[in-house]
């Protein structure tokens, strides 16, 4: 009996996943991953957060660190979150339009994707590979507000109940920041026929996007509304905000996932493979 | 009335303004193995991407047993060999057909004898742990034939599948096939036509993307005039001609190539003409290689005036 649609995306996905843990390539990033997020924890992250635990109750403190424009950090109740936040907001976004940028476009080109479409749907194609690099970057997500967890553990063993609730807020956020980069790179995927050239038409459209909705809504501020379309536009709203406060602009990625995944299973549909 | 197993209604479809199918339309019910000729850039392979529904025709309709291409009823019974496609580098080639197996429905222990299953059919069954790096270009094609031959499918594709085999797989290759028919129907496109005049009754001539009008069979039983093709050693062309044309019921020979004839003869009036012919060359003490009934596919189908 042919496989429903859920449990062959679902197969697919799972696949992914065994393409990080079961192959050189992937293990060899993981290792990379590791190592440099071993020391951005060990010193950006642990410095950062000693610097901010000192002076979180002093006034001085707190002036100096609002004139240089990190005030928000203090709202966090663990420093270190607090940074780790700044960071992801950063690292993970440039990551992600990195590692989910071969989503289909290397088995397109190699003929891969003609052996699976054969067996399974487009559509199942395309939501199992995004399921499949979400899950894979939700995990890298776990691991690093893991280790972080660690970090204020071994600062402070009491911090644990309360850290947990700022981990916890972090990965959903984080997951949820990352689906439109996602969604945006398996519509491109889909389209190119390289990694790499789908990782530079990313930043050409996001930089154009920006850019044009910028300047034409300074001329024209209704058009402001715009700017949601463009991916991770929350951002720097996003660095203001601390703990379960983040969730206030969760609505935005939602929406934006959903738009970019109906462009790329609209494309998907019609390329052909 | 059974559903035809392939119907294409007015298919056509062109890259960037050339056309490479025009208009074509033709039905297939039969389970015997049915092979797709014609020359390089004809459309073969872009019949069989929009049989298997890798690209969409720009227009006319195509069905197999009775349903669009890509439809997930179809994933269990329509297979194929896609041109030139090659497994992911990253994983093992067992990991790869197991998955396909179980993208096909099967768990994860059918999965697995499945794959040894197909392996050991194209003889490669010893390679399952292999990366596809590892494999020459004839293994590579074995091993997408095997994926082509997961879960037992209806119909299965064939892009040239004997296009770099050694002459032993290349027999493995046939034996699989007739091992299968009639259960499956397998669709063959080939340059090969040695290959295909063995493997198929029914031939369909694909030339400029246009599909000739009549579907060849590879037997001539109904034809009033009969030919014998015959392959000589070393022969002096003119005075065989002459020799050969004295025979009675010999109605015309021709030599389409170097050591080469094609006799064109009334079985009516001489029954017997190959035992007439052999005494023939034993008489004139010329050496043969092949002598064959009827004429090669290649002469049928891209020389002959009468087709």
């Amino acid at each position: 009996m042919t496989p429903g649609f859920l449990s062959q995306t679902f197969l697919i996905s799972q696949f992914e996943l065994k393409r990080l843990f079961n192959t050189r390539k992937g293990l060899l990033f993981l290792l990379t991953f590791s190592v440099v997020w071993y020391f951005i924890l060990l010193y950006p992250i642990r410095f950062s957060a000693d610097i901010f635990a000192q002076n979180q109750n002093s006034t001085q403190g707190s002036s100096f660190f609002e004139f240089i424009g990190f005030g928000a950090l203090l709202n966090w109740k663990i420093p270190e979150f607090g940074v780790y936040w700044r960071f992801a907001l950063l690292m993970f976004p440039i990551l992600c339009i990195t590692i989910t940028a071969d989503q289909t476009c290397s088995d397109r080109e190699r003929g891969t994707l003609r052996f699976l479409y054969l067996r399974a749907s487009r559509d199942s194609l395309f939501f199992g590979r995004f399921m499949g690099v979400m899950a894979i970057q939700m995990l890298l997500i776990l691991i690093t507000v893991f280790t972080s967890l660690l970090l204020v553990i071994f600062r402070d063993s009491n911090l644990l109940l309360s850290s947990l609730s700022s981990a916890v807020a972090i990965s959903i956020n984080l997951t949820l920041i990352l689906l439109p980069f996602t969604a945006m790179m398996a519509t491109l995927s889909a389209c190119i026929s390289s990694s790499r050239l789908a990782t530079i038409w990313a930043i050409l459209i996001w930089s154009f996007l920006a850019g044009i909705i910028s300047s034409v809504s300074y001329y024209l501020p209704a058009l402001e509304i715009l700017k949601i379309l463009i991916p991770g536009y929350q951002m720097t709203q996003l660095s203001e905000l601390a703990e379960w406060q983040t969730f206030q602009l969760a609505y935005i990625p939602i929406l934006q996932s959903m738009v970019l995944l109906g462009i790329g299973r609209w494309v998907m549909t019609r390329q052909s493979l | 009335m059974s559903t035809p197993i392939i119907q294409c209604n007015n298919l056509s479809h062109s890259y960037a303004g050339k056309i490479a199918l025009d208009n074509i339309s033709f039905e297939l019910d039969s389970s015997e193995p049915v092979g797709l000729v014609g020359p390089n850039g004809a459309g073969k392979s872009t019949l069989l991407s929009i049989l298997c529904g890798f690209i969409r025709p720009n227009s006319g309709s195509v069905s197999l047993f009775g349903q669009n291409p890509g439809v997930a009823t179809l994933n269990t019974q329509v297979s194929a060999l896609p041109q030139d496609a090659r497994l992911d580098p990253s994983f093992t080639i067992g990991e790869q057909l197991h998955f396909f197996a179980r993208l096909q429905g099967l768990n994860k222990q059918q999965g697995n004898s499945e794959t040894a299953r197909v392996l050991e059919a194209v003889g490669l069954k010893d390679l399952m742990k292999e990366k596809p790096a590892t494999l020459s270009h004839g293994m590579a094609k074995r091993v997408s034939i095997a994926q082509a031959l997961i879960g037992n499918p209806k119909l299965i594709l064939l892009d040239e599948p004997t296009a770099g085999l050694d002459p032993i797989n290349t027999r493995k290759i046939r034996n699989i096939i007739a091992e299968l028919t009639p259960s499956t129907t397998f669709i063959i496109s080939s340059h090969d036509l040695n290959e295909l005049g063995r493997l198929c009754q029914k031939i369909l001539l694909l030339e400029n993307g246009k599909m000739s009008s009549t579907q060849l069979t590879t037997t001539d039983q109904d034809k009033p005039t009969q030919f014998f093709t015959l392959q000589m050693a070393a022969c002096p062309a003119p005075e065989v001609i002459k020799e050969l044309q004295q025979l009675v019921g010999v109605l015309q020979v021709s030599n389409p190539q170097k050591d080469e004839f094609i006799v064109e003869y009334n079985p009516i009036i001489e029954s017997q003409i190959d035992i007439k012919i052999l005494h023939c060359l034993i008489k004139n003490n010329w050496q043969y290689r092949q002598f064959s009934q009827g004429k090669t596919l290649e002469e049928k189908l891209f020389f002959d005036s009468t087709n």
